[in-house]
């Protein structure tokens, strides 16, 4: 609701902060979560989004070709250590709008991923 | 397994700027001593050393890259939050 000229008008917040001559603070986080997984990373990314899959139901997920997880607009990669290939790191990253999800998605990741999974 | 959230309208838009100075001075009253600035070419990067935390402060954004402390990551996340504007 912004109060210009005299009058009172709802509009977006996109469009209040463009109309206030405001311009947008993004404020991101990128999360490093420890996972012990003796698969290659590729194998890890899809356990990841078969996990979450089984999990987050109604939530928009994909495991896109670029070795991405989106789960909404958060996005997750795998990488591992080169002196111990099943120490993989994932790396959580999502801004303030999806803080809810993504501090979620950091809990329910550093508990592992459930044995049993394909 | 905790339930995930429910489906929720987004946060509001954040708008303004975090200024280096005082948001060191909040670092410190909160016993985060051990900072090491570095200016690029768009603000600063903050080496959080102890707590092996990364803040990139600029104009336009706040980028808080940790390993996954979640008290800590909310901590960091409120006091960045102090000097920003919620729409």
């Amino acid at each position: 609701l912004i109060m210009k000229d005299n009058s009172l008008r709802l509009v977006s917040p996109e469009q209040a902060l463009k109309e206030l001559d405001l311009t947008e603070h993004q404020l991101r986080f990128t999360c490093r979560v420890q996972l012990q997984d003796p698969h290659g990373d590729t194998d890890t990314l899809s356990r990841v989004y078969t996990h979450l899959k089984s999990i987050l139901k109604g939530y928009t997920i994909q495991h896109l070709p670029d070795s991405t997880v989106m789960v909404e607009s958060i996005v997750i990669k795998v990488s591992s250590s080169s002196e111990d290939p099943n120490a993989k790191v994932l790396l959580l990253s999502w801004s303030y709008q999806d803080e809810d999800l993504g501090s979620f998605l950091s809990t329910l990741l550093r508990k592992g991923l459930p044995h049993g999974l394909c | 397994v905790e339930e995930p959230p429910e489906l929720l309208a987004p946060k509001p838009l954040l708008s303004g700027v975090v200024p280096l100075e005082p948001f060191l001075a909040t670092l410190t009253k909160h016993g985060i001593t051990e900072v090491k600035v570095e200016d690029t070419a768009d603000g600063h990067i903050l080496h959080l050393q102890a707590e092996d935390t990364l803040i990139q402060l600029e104009e336009d954004g706040t980028h808080i890259v940790c390993d996954n402390n979640e008290p800590l990551r909310i901590v960091l996340r409120d006091l960045v939050l102090r000097f920003l504007q919620k729409l």
